[in-house]
């Protein structure tokens, strides 16, 4: 194999597929390694942990067609500290040759035979506009789980819903769950649990491409989108198993609502935090025309703020975990948000004044 | 145990050669007949020790008393006792022996006494089912009167899945069980091994260590 490309778009693309990459091969240590192939000059990087694949193309000039697997890490590595210019790749035997400006890099390259042989993707494609998608990912992929005991919890519930897409993840702690109404991926009373880590892949390369093509086959999902310098393909197996019942947990209506200002209660709660060390929690204290923040680490200090609002219930003290209020916050639509309490211990809502496709669902912390 | 602390001398002879030169020092001599010397410091390594079995010799030279510690291989550990500051022998009788907070056994322990837990409607026929290749943690029954066999660990790791094949593939030679599915259990399952042993089509099952015992969190959860 015999390829010659521009640096800057070889190391984006290698970058892409090497954050699949299984940091540690176990039973298939091929698995470290990033797959190369180039035919008809087009470059096919692909790396893999069999449960996430990321596939990403880059046009060659193909002097010599063939395959091979590289070490992941030294070969990015080596590309990314080359300078931009021409990059010269050469595959003999058991050794690749990196080549570029007056530097020259040998390595020894895996066996290509023990790369495991992906399958096409299956099933219909299905077209998403990667502004709507980009965004909901953006809101809800970081309120699932990152805690493998609970593997449902890991993923993001994508369903069917009034015509549209529903994005849903929950932690246990918080629940994010966003409407996307243009979107038909699925069909009507369908949905699939999808690894949030492979959304987040999907999410850092959703860039200046108009729409996000998806498949999905009965155990996996592909979605390919185009990117500056090619096309990236990210693939992941489905989460199998039932997400829990989400919306028995949100009440129709709440008798506590704070409507504030979403960027001063951020800031505010951003500088209050300050004093909230490792677990301790922020309290809310919500009065009529204000909500009080406060933070208090035992033999560190206090913080205190007030921070206008309008408040329509009975005074409440209520705590959360500040990170999870903070990126709650984030990710709500528009310049204002309501939060909506039933008491100190049930769960509190989180949305946009104006209504809108997102739902942020807050359990609060015990206090004393 | 017999502890001596005394300033003393100490040469080892046997692999090499060493000597410790005159200081206070203490000096254990466990029941099974270890002898350990320790420096005041340094958390659990000795200076010097031999394991047992060993013989160990008092006696009298010059004046001072000394000890030859020998073993089977002939190494020999050799204490000249300067003077004696204390000697004090106490019998501790049976250790019961380290019980590690989460380990296999007890998770074993547990899921044996909640075999529910694992699917709705299955029994257990027993723990530690002896075959010629090693015991599988449980033999269960499932609803359909399957067998099950249920690897149990910490970590599931590839090397546990792998570990269950052979005992599923075992099993099912035995045609008064044919066919034993197989369930891979643990608090934690990677990646890899999970795809693996979904691949052969076995189940992998995540345990809640803290739910099996019946400890519940004073977090507030969704879920």
């Amino acid at each position: 194999m015999k390829f010659r490309c521009e640096r800057d778009a070889l190391v984006e693309q290698l970058g892409t597929a090497s954050r699949a990459v299984s940091s540690r091969g176990g039973a298939l240590p091929v698995l470290t390694g990033i797959h190369l192939a180039a035919r008809d000059d087009l470059l096919t990087i692909t790396g893999t942990d069999l449960e996430i694949t990321v596939r990403a193309s880059v046009s060659v000039a193909v002097t010599e067609p063939g395959e091979a697997v590289l070490p992941s890490r030294i070969a990015v590595d080596i590309v990314r500290s080359l300078d931009s210019g021409a990059v010269e790749v050469e595959v003999s035997g058991e050794e690749a040759k990196i080549v570029g400006g007056r530097s020259q890099f040998s390595v020894r390259t895996l066996p290509v035979d023990d790369f495991p042989v992906l399958a096409d993707p299956s099933g219909d494609e299905v077209t998403v506009a990667t502004a709507d998608l980009a965004a909901g990912l953006k809101q809800v992929v970081r309120a699932a789980s990152s805690d493998d005991a609970r593997p449902i919890l890991t993923g993001v519930l994508m369903s069917a819903e009034d015509g549209g897409l529903r994005l849903v993840a929950t932690d246990s702690y918080r629940l994010a769950v966003r409407d996307l109404p243009d979107a038909t991926v699925l069909s009507e009373g369908q949905k699939v649990l999808v690894p949030s880590r492979a959304l987040d892949e999907l999410s850092r390369v959703l860039g200046e491409s108009e729409e996000v093509r998806v498949r999905l086959g009965e155990r996996e999902v592909t979605f390919n989108v185009s990117v500056k310098d090619g096309e990236v393909q990210v693939t992941t197996r489905l989460i199998e198993g039932e997400f829990p019942n989400y919306r028995q947990l949100i009440p129709s209506s709440y008798p506590n609502q704070l409507t504030i200002g979403r960027e001063p209660l951020l800031e505010a709660v951003r500088r209050v935090k300050l004093m909230a060390r490792d677990t301790t929690p922020l309290r809310l204290t919500q009065k009529s025309d204000c909500v009080e923040l406060m933070a208090v680490t035992q033999d560190v200090g206090q913080a205190h703020e007030e921070v206008d609002a309008q408040y329509d219930g009975d005074e409440l003290t209520v705590a959360f975990n500040p990170d999870y209020l903070i990126q709650g916050l984030e990710a709500a639509l528009g310049d204002e948000v309501v939060l909506e309490t039933l008491d100190a211990l049930k769960p509190a809502v989180l949305r946009s004044s104006q209504g809108g496709d997102f739902l942020y669902l807050l359990m609060p912390v015990r206090v004393s | 145990m017999r502890l001596v602390i005394a300033k003393c001398t100490v040469d080892y002879s046997g692999r090499l050669d060493a000597h410790l030169s005159e200081a206070v020092r203490l000096i254990m001599v466990k029941a099974d007949g270890c002898v350990a010397v320790h420096a005041d410091g340094g958390a659990y390594k000795p200076l010097n020790w031999m394991n047992a079995p060993n013989h160990i010799r008092e006696y009298e030279e010059d004046g001072e008393l000394r000890w030859t510690v020998t073993n089977e291989k002939k190494e020999q550990l050799t204490i000249k006792l300067h003077e004696i500051l204390s000697d004090f022998t106490e019998e501790m009788g049976l250790d019961p022996g380290l019980q590690k907070d989460g380990v296999e056994a007890h998770l074993q322990e547990l899921l044996a006494a909640n075999v529910e837990k694992i699917s709705a409607g299955m029994v257990l026929v027993r723990r530690e089912y002896p075959t010629d290749i090693g015991p599988v943690d449980l033999l269960c029954r499932d609803v359909a009167g399957i067998a099950v066999a249920v690897e149990i660990k910490r970590r599931g790791e590839i090397d546990g899945v792998e570990q269950l094949t052979r005992y599923l593939e075992y099993l099912n030679r035995d045609g008064n069980l044919r066919p034993v599915s197989g369930i891979f259990a643990a608090q934690e399952i990677k990646p890899q091994a999970r795809v693996l042993a979904e691949d052969r089509g076995i189940r992998c099952l995540i345990i809640d260590y803290d739910a099996l015992r019946g400890i519940e969190s004073n977090e507030l959860k969704l879920f």
